[in-house]
């Protein structure tokens, strides 16, 4: 579904700020498994998010000593988030709503 | 929120442009990382070459790279170009849209590269001078009881200026009058500039051939007659040929060695100027203090503010006034720019006519987005086709933004034709004559500005479509979608652009309006004397040869001021003809009904001001020192001119002689030292109490002239005339039983029969003269006017459509309406009063920024308020001209077949 990855990485890094790597294992932590991120796919979405200002992004090192770059979500983004976040809260319970059916 | 994120993401992408080696190693380091990281893990879970293991899981590592590179760039050329030809397409597979679109952009864009070329020529090119923002002009002014008023300066105080002053790199005196040139071909009248030594390099000018003067040559009064040829005048009078330069030439039968060639294209500060001789050795009369007449040009040093130069002025005019208190008490320096000498008058006519172009342009653009509105209806399901494609809705509206740039530069591109037809002809047109160096005409800035607008309005355009759009989509989250269907919605935000329309175009109309009723009220003005049928012009007798004596040269085009030099003690010789013989000769010719001679034609210019007294007053002081205009005239000059004489009588024939002291003078001078008592023998004379000069008797009183500008003169000095003195320079006015320009030719046939050595020019219809001085503010209202009416043109075509639509869209509903047993009228009255209440809001919203605005006309209006009855006429105009654009549409409604309406559907 298209918007989703944007999502996934907006919801991630409400936690804390994270590199694209512990992005991609956070996710598919959290997923139990489930959401395998294309890894390919990850870097342009982030650098979208960031060109349009819902990142930023700053250099700093990793915990096994290497300079990574580090993204954190700006308010835009927050905000973005929060209405993603609704929006999806809908979508979900409408189509569980309707694969359920009664 | 998307715009903040577009704006966000190109600033973003200029700043990534400035840095673009460091992002692509960013980029590189960031996707290193990751491999090593997805690496590592795999060599700890033990797998063989972990390295290919996290590239291939990564997928393409190259591919990935270019995606994100291209994350951080503007869109390529290529998806540009693709984007322009798409929309090119789409315009042309709709060319009626395009064809009305591209008119109203074209006329709007057209007219605002039209004016705005104006005004890049006169306020920012400028001056044709290096540096001219430091060229400042120094003028003698001086207290009156009336205010201050401006006058000059006299040479003495010149010289004090030059030394005292440390705010200037360089002063030059200048002056400007007309001489008679006699070398090569018929003798003619040329403009020269009197100039001090420095005023060349001044103003940063250097001669094409030759050299200027040094300052040795501008020391001797009558000493160093050499001389500087204009370009247009060297070439003109000898065929361009350099060895003129060395040769002497015959000024007012004086000759001058020519020195230098100007530059092409000079023509001095006064603009006049087709020869310049130095300022001492010409001008006459420079010893006395009191003597003023002239305004000083100066170059500021770099570091120096005008303001900083003022005070400075000041504070000598202080110490000159406590030395000469006789004849500086109360005189003080202004300091101005030369730009605001130059360009002062048309300066605010231009910046009122730039926004009425922008208003124009406005309402063009309300009528094309209207228009782009109900095209990106009938676009839905194109639009739709495309997202189900795929397009994104970014890329959409990149695509309508194309669309609707590529229109508005289409419409530049004719604004750009319309505009080199326009600005010949608005030149042409102009009865204000703009300084020759300014030559109006696209350049490079010009068309700057033409994108700019162009793009501007692209950009305005494609946000009418979008904003539509979203609207829709706020509507859908409101849920209202059902009820408000999309082309209600359409017809909504037209409606509204509708009103945008009819406020703009009632804020023109406005203006207009009261431009034209103030011009009518200058056209009005009485100027005490009957301008019809009388031809004015000016001659110059010869004087018969004799030895060479120092011209004195006639006084500056300006009001000079008080006591002219005493005439040098030797009587000149006599003329070739006398005046009274040449005025005789004129009279016969067939056609003028009345004749007279004058030393300075009603406004003609080069009137002058003397101070006089009067017999027995005590009442004036050094600020209300009686002051009057004087004029020499024969016996008919008033029952040429239909000037009524109140009391006494004109100067008999006797009295045409230089001490027959008698005097006729205005009301203004009986009012005030004789009010109501018989003036008729009363006694003035010229200068203070206590000057030698003789008594004058009052013999006549004539009505106040409109003698020196309309619609007032320039101060409220009163009028004296005395009897005509022999003189070189005279004028005459003619009473004409023909038309005025038709007896021009014979009028200089009987005077070169007469003598062909007078020189005549000048020859004008007092029509003319009258037509000059309230140019400027015709030119202006005849364009506000041209503006108003586009505007008024534009709004009507806009609710037209509008309506039109409207009625479109209900036709089902007045089919119904009909078949139920609705009358015509109903339907039209249905019709007219949603059209009305769309002209009613307009109307009320124009008026209230009118009423702001009008205030920026002040300057420019003529004894005329924003609440004249000319504003309500333009109102009524305009809303009479709106209704009955709503009515054609209306009728169309009356005319809906019940049985079609209910099958369209």
């Amino acid at each position: 579904m298209p918007g989703t990855l944007d999502m996934l990485i907006l919801k991630a890094l409400s936690r804390e700020p994270m590199h694209g790597y512990s992005i991609v294992q956070y996710i598919q932590r959290a997923s139990d498994d489930v959401l395998g991120v294309e890894e390919g796919a990850l870097y342009p979405a982030l650098h979208k998010l960031e060109v349009r200002g819902w990142l930023k992004a700053e250099w700093g090192t990793s915990e096994n000593n290497r300079r990574a770059k580090y993204y954190r979500l700006s308010a835009i983004g927050r905000r973005e988030l929060e209405r993603e976040t609704a929006y999806w809260n809908r979508v979900a319970g409408a189509v569980s709503r309707v694969m359920l059916g009664a | 929120m998307r715009l903040l994120d577009g704006l966000l993401g190109v600033w973003h992408r200029l700043v990534a442009l400035v840095r673009r080696r460091r992002l692509v190693r960013d980029i590189d380091d960031e996707v290193a990382f990751h491999l090593a990281m997805r690496e590592a893990e795999h060599a700890q879970a033990g797998r063989v070459d972990p390295g290919l293991a996290a590239r291939r899981q990564f997928g393409n590592v190259n591919v990935v790279r270019e995606q994100v590179r291209d994350m951080w760039t503007f869109p390529s050329f290529e998806s540009i170009w693709r984007d322009v030809r798409y929309a090119l397409r789409t315009l042309w597979r709709a060319p009626a849209f395009t064809i009305v679109a591209v008119l109203a952009l074209g006329v709007g864009i057209g007219a605002n590269t039209a004016i705005y070329s104006l005004v890049d020529a006169v306020l920012v090119r400028g001056l044709p001078y290096p540096d001219a923002d430091r060229l400042v002009v120094l003028i003698g002014n001086v207290r009156r009881a009336t205010g201050v008023e401006r006058r000059g300066g006299s040479y003495p105080d010149f010289v004090d200026w030059r030394t005292r002053s440390k705010s200037f790199e360089a002063l030059a005196a200048n002056t400007q009058f007309t001489m008679t040139l006699t070398t090569a071909g018929d003798p003619e009248r040329i403009g020269v500039e009197a100039v001090s030594s420095p005023y060349f390099s001044l103003l940063g000018i250097t001669p094409a051939w030759g050299r200027t003067f040094r300052p040795d040559e501008d020391q001797v009064a009558g000493r160093d007659a050499v001389v500087v040829l204009g370009d247009g005048f060297w070439r003109r009078r000898f065929g361009g040929d350099r060895a003129i330069v060395g040769q002497t030439i015959q000024l007012n039968a004086r000759p001058f060695q020519v020195i230098g060639i100007a530059p092409p294209g000079f023509r001095g500060v006064s603009d006049l100027g087709e020869a310049w001789i130095p300022f001492v050795s010409a001008v006459g009369g420079l010893t006395a203090r009191g003597n003023r007449g002239f305004f000083t040009l100066a170059r500021l040093k770099p570091d120096v503010s005008q303001a900083q130069a003022q005070s400075e002025m000041e504070a000598i005019s202080k110490q000159l006034e406590a030395e000469h208190p006789d004849t500086n008490e109360g005189r003080a320096v202004e300091v101005d720019t030369l730009h605001a000498q130059v360009f002062g008058q048309i300066q605010p006519a231009l910046q009122v006519l730039m926004a009425a172009v922008v208003f124009v342009l406005l309402i063009a653009c309300t009528n094309v987005a209207s228009l782009l509105i109900s095209r990106s209806e009938s676009r839905q399901r194109e639009i739709a086709v495309r997202t189900a494609l795929g397009a994104g809705q970014g890329r959409l509206w990149r695509q309508l933004l194309t669309e609707s740039c590529v229109l508005a530069l289409i419409g530049a591109a004719a604004g750009l034709a319309l505009t080199q037809v326009a600005v010949r002809t608005l030149v042409a047109a102009s009865p204000v004559t703009l300084p020759t160096f300014v030559h109006p005409g696209i350049n490079w800035s010009v068309l700057l500005f033409t994108m700019a607008a162009a793009l501007g309005c692209g950009l305005l355009l494609g946000l009418a479509p979008i904003v539509h759009v979203r609207i829709g989509r706020l509507a859908d989250a409101l849920k209202d979608s059902s009820r408000g269907s999309s082309s209600a919605r359409s017809q909504r935000l037209r409606s509204a652009l509708v009103v945008v329309q009819l406020a703009l175009a009632v804020v023109l109309l406005v203006g207009a309006g009261l431009m034209i009723r103030s011009a009518y009220k200058l056209t009005a003005i009485d100027p005490g004397f009957d301008p019809a049928s009388l031809l004015t012009l000016s001659v110059n007798i010869p004087r018969i040869p004799a030895p060479p004596v120092v011209p004195a040269p006639s006084a500056p085009a300006t009001t000079s001021s008080s006591a002219q030099a005493p005439a040098a003690p030797p009587p000149p010789p006599p003329l070739v003809v006398p005046a009274q013989a040449l005025l005789d000769r004129l009279r016969a010719v067939p056609g003028v009904a009345a004749a007279s001679i004058v030393s300075d034609i009603p406004l003609g210019g080069g009137s002058s001001a003397v101070f006089y007294s009067a017999e027995g007053d005590s009442t004036a002081g050094a600020q209300t020192a009686p002051r009057a205009y004087v004029h020499a005239v024969t016996p008919e000059f008033f029952s040429t001119m239909r000037v009524p004489i109140q009391s006494g009588r004109s100067f008999s024939d006797a009295e045409m002689q230089p001490n027959s002291n008698v005097v006729v003078v205005s009301e203004n001078v009986v009012r005030r030292f004789w009010a109501g008592q018989d003036s008729i023998g009363k006694r003035i004379k010229l200068g203070n109490a206590g000057s030698t000069a003789p008594w004058l008797t009052i013999v006549g009183v004539v009505p106040e002239l409109k003698y020196r500008g309309l619609p007032r003169n320039p101060t409220s000095d009163p009028d004296m005339y005395f009897p005509l003195n022999e003189r070189p320079g005279q004028s005459l006015v003619m009473r004409t039983s023909v038309p005025p320009e038709s007896v021009a030719g014979a009028v200089r046939a009987a005077v070169r029969e007469l003598n062909p050595t007078i020189v005549v020019y000048n020859v004008n219809p007092m029509s003319t003269l009258v037509a000059a001085q309230t140019a400027p503010s015709r030119f202006t209202t005849w364009l506000l006017g041209l503006f108003a009416a586009s505007a008024l043109a534009l709004a009507v075509i806009g609710i037209y459509g509008v309506m039109s639509y409207l009625v479109a869209q209900r036709r089902r509903e007045f089919g119904i309406r009909l078949a139920l047993g609705a009358g015509s009228r109903e339907i039209v009255g249905l019709v007219l009063r949603h059209g009305a209440r769309m002209i009613a809001i307009g109307i009320v919203i124009g008026v209230s920024v009118a009423v702001l605005l009008s205030r920026v006309l002040g300057s420019l209006l003529f004894e005329v308020s924003a609440t004249d009855p000319a504003s309500a006429l333009a109102i009524g105009l305009l809303a009479l001209v709106a209704l009955l654009a709503c009515y054609i549409p209306a009728l169309r409604a009356t005319r809906v077949s019940p049985v079609t309406a209910l099958r369209t559907d």
